[in-house]
């Protein structure tokens, strides 16, 4: 070991002893630095593995146990079969989120073969579908960071990406408001952070009067504010679902209900992949795996970062509130704790017209825990202050979702050092979404270098086709468009979701979609049947009925997200008849 | 009763076809003009039809029907009048126009296709609140489902929302799924109130809960749901005086589905464009003795206008719109003036919210308390003098009251017009 690791490892024990965590060990782990023992609560654990991040190490791994916590283990698909045994595909992508889907559509320019394995019943299943949906404008992270380069970059890019996969993009631009007039100080800093990372768009400072007129409904305690114009929003499950549809579209497959369970190496290779479907051969594996991914490194002998879940909980108001609203706001506290990593949330706009309040964020041992609990939802209903005409009886619904965090708080982006044939797209989080295409031009080609060097012979496709078509929002046709397509296919005129006025033949599209809908959350994140103000209470029973004809399968059998998670138990009369054979 | 697809213009068209739209519709059509019936499901009868249990048309028909039947009483009645049903037909926007309105609609045959309608009534009834209006907590596991959605199931799907439930909030539709459900063999572990009170009717509590030994359980409610999948049960708590939740009273119910009946909310959604007045207490439009909203020529009547505790109630609203739609039509006499009635003492609101001069004959008025009283007496009065009282007894928020009054007795010049419901002292 470098004598400045044993400085810094020194350095750690140090703080950690201030801090009264005395029960924790430090130690090297080859050029990560480990901690381990134990703490009294989650918090300590939390806090000692901030105080071992920004040491110089390659990762931090915090194997800190707290007693009467044990770690959930993670959640597995039902599924047990042999229908992926001895398939080979050159790049097998572990992780159906926006960042494996969007390396996927990379690599599709390719003429490789391609497979994203997702665990769960659909994709975009967890933090891909569960935040804001905000294209960050490249402001909030630190100038030299990954996650400041690559939000930059994949800002600008969702332009043409939305044009080409047929999802929408909006620019409402978001407003850092000023809570007090002594922000105004930090004007210069702001501007020096822009420039420095690369800030798209006229971004400026607005004088109180100034937001009040762009922004009528602001707060009246903001005291002016600074707008970066080049903040955007999408609907992060369908820009996952349009980027893996149009891979399909150019040969990638998509297995979902598919677990990794562990690698076979050999020679400092992944040799096979082994899932509850059968063991894959592979060129190449992508770990795109979220909150898990530091476990999949672990199967490949490669753990050198741990993710550790932190829990954000937005909340979405009614569409009927689309006016009273124009830009994405926040009023950040400079005065926050110094552990808090969030950007301190806000209001954030929906592409359908709602409007969304979040996130918090919060420390959790489960990273699959998606429950939402009063305290948090409270703290998240304080930014309805922002606006003085939104109040708390326009939430239609609220969701959490797990934030894959590393200690470090940066995205780890690379080939393994131990693994030929491993690249890691580990700890993405926010801003992850707004960073997932310029993340995926840059591991294609490190996927390209990797099975290039082993020998396969990488080449363009020439028949790549960028463009995917999504299922139309028949609503938002004109109406000689929308009269055409009903006189066409009637099914598009009968509506099923009064809600969201959706038809019974955009379910129908969904079902039959390039990555179908399997569920019925599945459908709703696609086309929005159930994702209005009555929350399915009218058309749940229909849409029910709708997928069960056209899948061919049992009423019984439609889910709500797979698994074991079954709309209905059995038919009426059942448990009668079951009485009367006894 | 045909089904005629090319028209473009009557009379009145009636938005909804359950209790309420079929009843406006028979009665506008009996006032001699021509009528629309524009329904989004392929059927008449709204959600009559799931509703098999009886009770229905005590008032009305003076006999204890089941909702299919109400429903397919009133069904005749459309069919044997000169009434153009259009089923499967979605409203997607209404323009008011100088005299007359232009009504989008979207449907399977016709597309997106306009009609103009000299008034419109609209009857698109109510929906349930959900889980989240109520800010239910927890893991978000298949097998919470509104009282409605479980009834539709059951009744028309014929399958099974769950094995053991319990049941989220009192009203009717919660009390009658209990007993639904328990008669399919379902387990129904108890009902959870917040309030203090049942908000259904004392006959759902003594028919639905009481006769099948189904626990009532007052101010406790539903803190936490488990289950990532589908759910393994709730955790059920007290609450105090402020409907806070008292956290060393929480007890874990193991349970596979979660019914809620916590609250019926008129749907008017596409009345927002058109800048409608909306009673905040109703959710409702305000309307005048004719049950006319704010916006000339658009009538409502039924669950869109309040939620009823009665189908028969609903009707006759109905009737009132579908009747004063086709005036309005065939009269188009300017109102003269509009006054709106105060409201004091337990009041929690009154329909209708205006009167709207010239006045003529009875009209009916709803009223519901604010609170609990034994005795109470309804004040009609303008200014100090009064021009009807009623007293009445055993008053609940969750009963509706009707009482008919003679608004001709109001004068235009007069002070302003009150409905008190005066609590009244009772010497044990």
């Amino acid at each position: 070991m470098s004598q400045r690791a044993e400085r810094e490892l020194k350095r750690v024990r140090r703080k950690l002893k201030k801090k009264n965590l005395k029960a924790v060990n430090v130690e090297a782990a080859g050029k990560s630095i480990r901690l381990s023992g134990s703490a009294g609560n989650w918090d300590e654990r939390v806090r000692a593995g901030y105080i071992a991040a920004g040491h110089g190490f390659k990762g931090v791994i915090n194997d800190i146990t707290v007693d009467g916590i044990t770690e959930p283990e993670m959640s597995l698909p039902l599924v047990s079969d042999e229908m992926l045994d001895g398939r080979e595909f050159d790049a097998v992508i572990v992780g159906g989120g926006v960042v494996g889907c969007a390396i996927a559509r990379e690599l599709s320019k390719m003429n490789i073969s391609i497979v994203i394995l997702e665990k769960e019943a659909d994709l975009a299943m967890q933090a891909s579908g569960r935040n804001d949906g905000m294209i960050h404008p490249g402001f909030a992270a630190s100038p030299g960071t990954k996650k400041a380069h690559y939000n930059i970059r994949g800002n600008r890019m969702y332009t043409e990406l939305s044009k080409q996969l047929d999802f929408e993009l909006k620019r409402p631009g978001s407003i850092i408001l000023f809570k007090t007039a002594w922000y105004k100080l930090l004007l210069p800093i702001f501007k020096a952070r822009c420039r420095k990372n690369g800030v798209e768009g006229s971004w400026r400072s607005l004088s109180a009067k100034e937001v009040r007129r762009v922004e009528p409904n602001v707060s009246p305690s903001q005291k002016g504010g600074f707008i970066l114009p080049s903040a955007g929003i999408v609907s992060p499950y369908r820009v996952t679902i349009a980027l893996a549809e149009n891979a399909v579209e150019n040969g990638a497959e998509v297995f979902l209900n598919t677990v990794v369970r562990d690698l076979e190496s050999a020679d400092g290779k992944i040799t096979g992949v082994v899932t509850n479907r059968g063991t894959l051969r592979c060129g190449l594996v992508i770990n795109a795996a979220g909150v898990w991914a530091d476990k999949l490194a672990e199967m490949a002998g490669d753990r050198f970062f741990s993710i550790h879940g932190r829990k954000g909980t937005d909340a979405i108001l009614d569409r009927s509130c689309a006016p009273l609203q124009r830009h994405i706001v926040g009023m950040p506290s400079l005065l926050g704790t110094k552990n808090s990593h969030s950007k301190g949330g806000g209001i954030v706009l929906c592409v359908e017209g709602n409007i969304l309040l979040g996130p918090t964020a919060e420390e959790v041992p489960d990273r699959e825990d998606y429950s939402t609990e009063p305290e948090s939802f409270n703290n998240l209903l304080k930014q309805l202050y922002l606006n003085t005409r939104l109040n708390s009886s326009m939430i239609i619904n609220y969701y959490s979702g797990v934030r894959a965090a590393s200690w470090d708080e940066d995205f780890i982006i690379e080939p393994s050092e131990k693994v030929s044939n491993l690249i890691h797209v580990a700890a993405i989080q926010s801003p992850g979404l707004a960073s997932a295409p310029a993340i995926a031009e840059d591991v294609a080609q490190m996927a390209v270098r990797a099975l290039t060097s082993a020998g396969v012979r990488v080449l363009p496709r020439a028949d790549f086709n960028p463009i995917r078509r999504g299922i139309p929002a028949v609503k938002d046709l004109t109406a000689e468009a929308r009269t055409a397509l009903i006189k066409e296919d009637p099914a598009y005129g009968e509506i099923l979701c009064r809600c969201e006025e959706v038809s019974r033949g955009e379910i129908r599209d969904a079902l039959l979609s390039k990555v179908p809908a399997t569920t019925i959350d599945g459908v709703k994140r696609r086309v929005r049947a159930g994702a209005g103000r009555c929350h399915g209470g009218f058309c749940l029973p229909r849409v029910i009925q709708a997928m069960a004809s056209e899948l061919g399968v049992q009423v019984t059998d439609i889910t709500k997200k797979g698994g074991d998670s079954a709309i209905l138990i059995g038919e009426t009369k059942e448990e009668a008849a079951r009485e009367a054979a006894v | 009763m045909k089904q005629q697809y090319d028209k473009h213009r009557y009379d009145v068209v009636v938005i909804g076809s359950g209790p309420a739209g079929m009843a406006a519709a028979v009665s506008a059509a009996d006032s001699g003009v021509s009528v629309c019936l524009a329904e989004r499901e392929e059927r008449m009868g709204g959600i009559l039809k799931q509703c098999i249990h009886d009770g229905f048309g005590l008032i009305r028909f003076k006999e204890k029907l089941t909702g299919p039947e109400y429903a397919w009483r009133y069904e005749q009645m459309v069919r044997k009048r000169d009434i153009d049903f259009m089923g499967l037909t979605f409203l997607t926007g209404i323009e008011k126009r100088e005299n007359d309105f232009k009504i989008a609609f979207v449907n399977p045959e016709r597309g997106v296709f306009e009609i103009e309608a000299g008034s419109l009534v609209m009857a698109m009834g109510c929906r349930e609140r959900s889980g989240r209006q109520i800010f239910l907590h927890g893991e978000r596991p298949a097998g919470i489902f509104t009282a409605g959605q479980a009834q539709d199931f059951i009744n028309l799907k014929g399958f099974m929302p769950g094995r053991r439930c319990v049941i989220l909030g009192s009203g009717d539709i919660g009390l009658i799924m209990s007993r639904r459900l328990t008669l399919e063999g379902a387990e129904v572990l108890g009902v959870y109130e917040i309030g203090s009170a049942p908000s259904g009717l004392t006959r759902n509590i003594v028919q639905c809960l009481e006769d099948y030994n189904i626990p009532l359980h007052l101010e406790t409610t539903v803190t936490e749901v488990h289950g990532k999948e589908r759910v393994e049960g709730v955790t059920v708590c007290r609450v105090d005086e402020n409907k806070k939740p008292i956290m060393e009273t929480a007890l874990f119910l193991a349970c596979d589905s979660l019914i809620l009946s916590v609250g019926l909310i008129p749907e008017n959604d596409i009345l927002a464009p058109l800048d409608v007045d909306i009673d905040s207490v109703t959710k409702g439009p305000s309307v005048n003795q004719r049950q006319e909203t704010s916006v000339p020529g658009m009538f409502s009547c039924g669950n869109a206008l309040h939620v009823s505790d009665l189908v028969d109630y609903v009707s006759e609203s109905g009737h009132v719109a579908g009747k004063m739609a086709a005036a309005r039509v065939l009269k188009r006499e300017a109102d003269s003036g509009q006054m709106v009635i105060k409201k004091a003492g337990i009041l929690q609101y009154a329909v209708p919210q205006n009167i709207s001069f010239p006045v003529n004959g009875q009209v009916p008025v709803f009223f519901r308390p604010s609170e609990a009283s034994d005795h109470a007496e309804f004040i009609f009065r303008q200014g100090e003098r009064v021009i009807h009282k009623k007293k009445l007894s055993w008053l609940k928020p969750s009963e509706m009251h009707r009482l008919e009054l003679d608004l001709s007795k109001v004068r235009q010049d007069g002070p302003a017009v009150t409905f008190e419901l005066k609590p009244e002292a009772v010497n044990e």
